[in-house]
């Protein structure tokens, strides 16, 4: 007789450590797909990537390929990519502009609203149109510009899952643009990784790695990561903060040593951008978004807002992934600042860069290092993963905020806890 | 000097350009550049100008010292150990500007085992522009570009020299 062992998550996720099995078992990936990937929020894209109406990008959220496209009332919709005819994948390319989408199998077409338009020799159908048409995003929603969508529509609002700590970060990005407007339409770089996804939110909001994995490039050339992330709680101020919902944040902006570090470059060069941002937000706040710079999180599952730099986590399979990045470009700035920014992100992030390549060395070794692993290890004692570390000085504030020193592992356990609740979520199947 | 000469020149020089990459001759490598070196990998065809492009790799001459002097520390892990790798180059063709500026075309495909982690052999398969300028009666190399026939579906590690 077939027996299928159910994944014990509670078993394999516990607060101090999880278990090594979940990087690799291909088990636990095809649920992950379905119960985070389809059941939950995840971030599409942006809305400056499609500005006019007919423009679509194409995008993969776990297994599914989906559309985002600008309808003709300039509102976003989130469409499968694949014919509702017989299942043919509609769009080829990464990106595009059309009036409608038209199936190359039988020439079905469809409209930006996925209904049904046109179907070659209509009499041989007898049930209603309507139920011909593209399969649609169940939920879609957007906060300044960040589109989200929840594939199945039973996750709740989008409110419930970013909570006031997503939308507060999204908004210390965008509030450094002098518009209070980004623009994320440069284009985006897809750097291949031998490795599980989950490595990545983990990467992305370590703290404790960075002046080892990343010696290199702080022996190579100055960088305000030698200011913010090296040298552990002997060194800097940043904390380590678990917002809550999977998302976490390495919070740099108490050891920055001064204003724009993060820009690497001194207010004397970027006047222009200044004073516009003083017009939008009056001296005493520029002064202080000058300072504090913005972002270093990760919105769960799949979102990184490195500073200037903004990337998907795309799952592939259990050791495939692609980390897939762009860079921030602000609204209303001086010629040459954003071509800064563009020269900054290609240093930082991507295959040949001087920082995330060796990210991804790290991950593709700790894939090889855990591939042997298997489930039933974990009531043996074997093949764990330890993150405990900084437990004991973790701090909880009023709202249920966790913070610790920026190379505790308190963004890890972060995320995981939302795995966990998410993988043991009672669902209808 | 004669079309065919200088097409022998620039190929000998292409060659060793190739040579001193693969062995992670770096110094020797870098003393091939002019003061002005651009080396550029964009993220699809070699089309538009690159400044305003978000790109794989766009260094002027300053950040190319970087990425080499981050090669020599010896705590570059994506490079420890260093790829094992060759390259071959063909379809040569030579323009020459006059005022001393060549230009020259390649196709090349690299062969690189990732050793420093899964130990999976990736080819590299592309075109390159080589921009040209013989200094002091010596051929340097003033810009690099370098399309990868893989552009647009995303790269593994890219650490090595291109």
């Amino acid at each position: 007789m077939f027996t299928f062992m159910a994944i014990d998550y509670q078993q394999l996720v516990q607060g101090d450590r999880i278990h090594a099995s979940l990087l690799h078992d291909p088990d636990a990936f095809a649920e992950e797909m379905d119960r985070i990937f389809i059941r939950g929020w995840v971030f599409v894209g942006h809305e400056s990537e499609i500005k006019d109406q007919g423009d679509w990008v194409t995008r993969q959220l776990g297994n599914e390929s989906v559309i985002m496209v600008r309808e003709h009332d300039d509102s976003v919709n989130v469409l499968a990519n694949r014919c509702a005819h017989r299942g043919t994948a509609l769009c080829w390319e990464h990106q595009g502009n059309s009036s409608f989408f038209q199936c190359t199998y039988h020439n079905w077409r469809f409209g930006l609203d996925g209904a049904v338009r046109a179907i070659p020799f209509p009499d041989g159908y007898t049930n209603p149109k309507e139920q011909r048409g593209l399969d649609r995003a169940g939920q879609i929603d957007s906060y300044r510009g960040f589109v989200f969508v929840n594939l199945d529509g039973s996750a709740g609002p989008l409110d419930e899952h970013l909570g006031a700590a997503g939308y507060d970060l999204i908004d210390r990005l965008c509030d450094l643009s002098p518009t209070g407007r980004i623009d994320l339409s440069k284009g985006w770089i897809a750097h291949r990784v031998q490795s599980n996804w989950k490595l990545w939110p983990e990467s992305d909001s370590d703290g404790y790695h960075v002046g080892f994995v990343h010696a290199s490039m702080s022996a190579a050339t100055d960088t305000y990561y030698d200011e913010v992330a090296v040298g552990g709680d002997a060194v800097s101020s940043s904390r380590a903060v678990d917002h809550g919902n999977g998302h976490v944040e390495l919070d740099f902006r108490p050891s920055y040593k001064r204003e724009l570090s993060w820009l690497g470059i001194t207010r004397d060069k970027v006047k222009g951008y200044y004073e516009a941002l003083v017009t939008r937000v009056g001296v005493e706040s520029a002064e202080q978004m000058l300072w504090d710079g913005p972002p270093h999180a990760f919105l769960f599952p799949n979102l990184f807002l490195g500073e200037l730099v903004v990337a998907i986590v795309e799952p592939l399979g259990p050791g495939e992934m692609i980390h897939r990045h762009t860079s921030v470009q602000f609204e209303g700035v001086e010629e040459g600042f954003n071509q800064r920014l563009l020269r900054q992100t290609e240093a930082a992030v991507g295959p040949a860069s001087f920082i995330t390549s060796d990210d991804a060395i790290t991950a593709e070794r700790i894939q090889a290092g855990v591939s042997g692993t298997r489930r039933s290890w974990a009531g043996e004692n074997r093949g764990w993963i330890d993150l405990s570390r900084g437990l004991h000085r973790e701090e909880v504030d009023e709202t249920g905020t966790r913070s610790s020193d920026a190379s505790d592992e308190t963004t890890n356990r972060g995320f995981w806890r939302r795995y966990l609740e998410l993988m043991t979520r009672r669902v209808s199947v | 000097m004669s079309t065919v000469e200088l097409h022998a020149e620039v190929e000998a020089f292409l060659y060793r350009e190739a040579r001193l990459a693969d062995e992670f001759q770096l110094d020797e490598w870098e003393a091939l550049l002019t003061d002005d070196f651009h080396y550029w990998v964009p993220a699809g065809r070699i089309v538009g100008e690159p400044s305003e492009q978000l790109s794989y790799l766009n260094d002027n001459r300053a950040r190319v010292a970087t990425r080499i002097r981050q090669l020599k520390t010896g705590k570059r892990l994506s490079q420890l150990p260093i790829s094992p790798m060759r390259r071959v180059i063909s379809n040569v063709e030579v323009s020459d500007l006059g005022d001393d500026e060549i230009t020259a075309t390649a196709n090349f495909v690299i062969y690189e085992v990732a050793a420093q982690s899964s130990g999976e052999l990736r080819v590299w398969p592309g075109h390159a522009q080589y921009r040209l300028r013989r200094v002091d009666g010596v051929l340097q190399m003033s810009a690099k570009w370098v399309e990868l026939v893989t552009a647009e579906i995303g790269q593994r590690n890219l650490t090595f020299l291109i």
